[in-house]
């Protein structure tokens, strides 16, 4: 079970996987991004029917567990002849592109609320006086809003991406060949239980550290008015 | 099939059993938030104890499994337990596979990721509550044991009832990942529904339904907790 | 409307009413302000001196009354359910990019130093080449006396100082008028003498200023004229000495008398 050559050999096979569950995580998240703007802003249009979509979308989207969202999009979609008919079938086929879908879709409502906290959380005084100067508009957002809540949504974000990276681990319940399948796959073939096992979270376990560590380098380089001054 | 007929509680329905399913759902994240709450508090006490070993130990443990993929954690558990106990019985002259019950290891599995979590909320409690009122209870003569569970247990589950309402369904939703142990909670049930009468799209969503139920009927009950458990508590000037 | 008569005024208000859903704030004030005078704005608490002042710059909208600043008068219009509005949005911008104002929490941008606090504006509101910018800002700051201070970030300065810089900032902007809604109120009391000295040299310089305050003293020395607002209304308004020797409004009277601590 210990035996080096097999835990090496394992490494290798999981880290040649680890591109696919990067490639899903990177991508839901970067996309998840611009549908949570979208509907933080839905949330904050003031224009009730627009709002309540966007509650009820955070509502489904995280009160669901991620497995079901996923199935739905991978095997509930294509049950429909109507959808393997349209235009988006030749997107829908294909396991990745629905895993990645599920996945962004899941972590916008999240990512949304987190941008709505950050933005409600920018003191309000601080865009009095942006007002006051005669900003206003995309001006005022970008100068004065966006930075401050940027800053103030960071450590909430950090955990929402790591929680994305622990997420794709489902992908491999719809077919994808991410780490986590592959590490079953060896165990059914070798038997062999921990090893595959412990280095796959081993795996896992770094590329989070990685990602925390990064977020924290970023905190830290965008927020010298935080840190103490040395006198 | 019509997904009325499907979904109902007639001959052919899925009705009952999907609603087992939730009941079972329901049930194994009470179990797994259970044991998180054990798990968490000694974690949290070992932090707040100052023994430097055991706050590594409590340390180590969160981090761990803050880091690993919750799928990860169930096979693991899953996996390990049935190795573990085959191994024991064969130890005793047993042969062949003896695996553990999904309920068990699934519990098992939410509640180890859970504690790792629970032990924040339970250490931030712990803290709020004003240094004050244990000097009292020292002061009057309170003992360690009876300033603990007159005192301090009680305040504690009053400070950390918001953070254990989000863990909760967190432990919800982490629980359909059970279902790859083949035990028939709601997840399962769907998985099995879908294929047995081949409409994947209506049991997924039925069984998503039914979890936004038990996470909004979560919501008003540890709503009413909190407001039951902060009466005459001091509300935050606004 | 009369173009010369505002036309000589830095500033006029007229009939200016506030609401705040059933309490009316403002019940109808008037002001008029020459250029270099300074006047001080006194009143209790609940008076509405505060939002007099917001409504001035629109950052409170005023239900009913004319605002004029520099001889240009804000234009309002109501909205279908009888709400008043400003007309021109960037009418509005203009206007507050030539008025000046100090909050009393300071309000400077935490997440820029003290230096681009201050260019922020002058660059991106009123397009003024960075160079310049930069040079009037350092000069500022030395003029309020933290100059060493232009690359700290809010954070690490006193109250005072913040305060200082943000009065700079809004000098930054070439303000036509400035407004103080009760600049020295959020700093502890030792520091309250530094911010009174600059506004006090201000003043010397003939900068037209409204200052809505609680320091009794300063405002007797400094200002030309006090406005005294009790419950929404001008009680009575006129030249430090005449007020404060013998004010012919009661309130007023008694309004002083515990005002002295």
């Amino acid at each position: 079970m210990m035996d080096g050559a097999f835990i090496w050999e394992t490494f290798l096979r999981l880290i040649v996987a680890l591109r696919v569950t990067l490639s899903v995580w990177a991508l839901s998240v970067f996309f998840g991004a611009f549908i949570a703007a979208g509907v933080a802003w839905m949330r904050g249009s003031g224009v009730k029917p627009v709002e309540w979509v966007a509650r009820a979308y955070v509502f489904v989207f995280r009160g669901a567990p991620l497995l079901v969202q996923l199935f739905v999009v991978y095997y509930g979609l294509a049950s429909f002849p109507a959808v393997r008919a349209s235009i988006f079938w030749s997107f829908l086929r294909d396991a990745f592109n629905c895993a990645t879908l599920s996945c962004a879709l899941c972590t916008a409502a999240y990512q949304s609320e987190i941008f709505r906290g950050a933005l409600a959380g920018v003191p309000h005084g601080q865009i009095e006086a942006a007002r006051a100067c005669g900003m206003s508009g995309f001006l005022l957002f970008r100068r004065v809003i966006f930075p401050i809540a940027l800053r103030q949504a960071l450590p909430a974000y950090s955990t929402e991406v790591i929680s994305m990276v622990k997420a794709t681990a489902l992908v491999s319940l719809v077919t994808l060949w991410d780490v986590m399948s592959v590490a079953l796959k060896i165990r059914n073939d070798t038997l062999v239980t921990y090893t595959p096992l412990l280095v796959a979270g081993a795996i896992y376990f770094v590329v989070n550290y990685l990602i925390a560590r990064a977020f924290i380098f970023i905190e830290q380089w965008l927020s010298p008015h935080l840190r103490a001054r040395s006198a | 099939m019509a997904w009325t007929t499907a979904l109902g509680f007639g001959e052919r329905g899925w009705g009952p059993a999907l609603l087992e399913g939730a009941v079972l759902t329901l049930l194994v994240s009470i179990a797994g938030l259970a044991i998180g709450a054990v798990l968490g508090s000694l974690v949290a006490w070992s932090k707040l104890s100052g023994v430097r070993v055991a706050a590594a130990i409590g340390e180590g443990y969160a981090a761990i499994f803050r880091g690993l993929p919750e799928l990860l954690v169930v096979y693991f558990v899953y996996f390990g337990s049935s190795a573990a106990l085959t191994g024991l019985d064969h130890l005793f002259g047993g042969q062949g596979f003896l695996g553990v019950p999904g309920f068990v290891a699934g519990a098992l599995a939410v509640g180890v990721i859970s504690g790792s979590y629970q032990a924040e909320v339970f250490r931030g409690a712990f803290l709020a509550i004003a240094k004050g009122e244990l000097e009292a209870a020292r002061a009057v003569g309170m003992g360690r044991w009876l300033s603990f569970h007159r005192i301090i247990a009680p305040q504690v589950l009053r400070f950390a009832l918001p953070g254990l309402g989000n863990l909760w369904q967190v432990a919800l939703k982490d629980s359909s990942l059970i279902s790859v142990t083949g035990l028939s909670e709601l997840m399962r049930t769907s998985q099995v529904a879908a294929g047995s009468t081949h409409q994947p799209f209506t049991f997924y969503v039925a069984g998503g339904a039914l979890y936004l139920a038990l996470t909004s009927i979560s919501d008003r009950v540890f709503e009413f907790a909190e407001a039951r458990a902060t009466r005459g508590m001091r509300r935050e000037a606004h | 409307m009369p173009e010369s008569e505002s036309d000589s005024y830095a500033l006029t208000v007229s009939g200016l009413h506030k609401r705040f859903g059933s309490l009316e704030v403002l019940k109808g004030v008037s002001l008029l302000a020459r250029e270099g005078d300074v006047i001080s704005i006194l009143g209790s608490s609940g008076s509405g001196k505060s939002t007099l002042l917001r409504c001035i710059n629109l950052l409170e909208t005023p239900d009913e009354g004319v605002v004029t600043v520099a001889g240009e008068t804000i234009l309002m219009r109501k909205t279908r359910d009888g709400r008043s509005q400003p007309a021109d949005r960037r009418q509005v911008d203009r206007i507050r990019s030539e008025l000046g104002m100090v909050f009393q929490n300071f309000n400077l941008w935490s997440h820029m130093t003290i230096l681009e606090n201050l260019i922020e504006a002058p660059i991106h509101v009123q397009k003024r080449p960075r160079a310049e910018c930069l040079e009037e800002a350092r000069a500022l700051l030395d003029k309020v006396g933290i100059g060493d201070k232009a690359n700290f970030y809010p954070t690490h300065l006193s109250g005072g100082q913040q305060q200082r810089a943000a009065i700079a900032r809004a000098l930054a902007m070439r303000p036509k008028v400035m407004l103080f809604d009760e600049p020295t109120s959020a700093l502890d009391p030792e520091l309250v003498g530094e911010v009174l000295r600059v506004m006090r040299s201000l003043a010397d310089e003939g900068r037209t200023m409204l200052i809505v305050t609680h320091e009794m003293g300063f405002a007797r020395d400094v200002s030309d004229r006090i406005i005294f607002l009790h419950q929404g209304l001008v009680e009575d308004e006129g030249p430090p000495a005449e007020l404060f020797g013998n004010s012919k409004s009661e309130r007023f009277r008694q309004f002083i008398a515990t005002e002295r601590s």
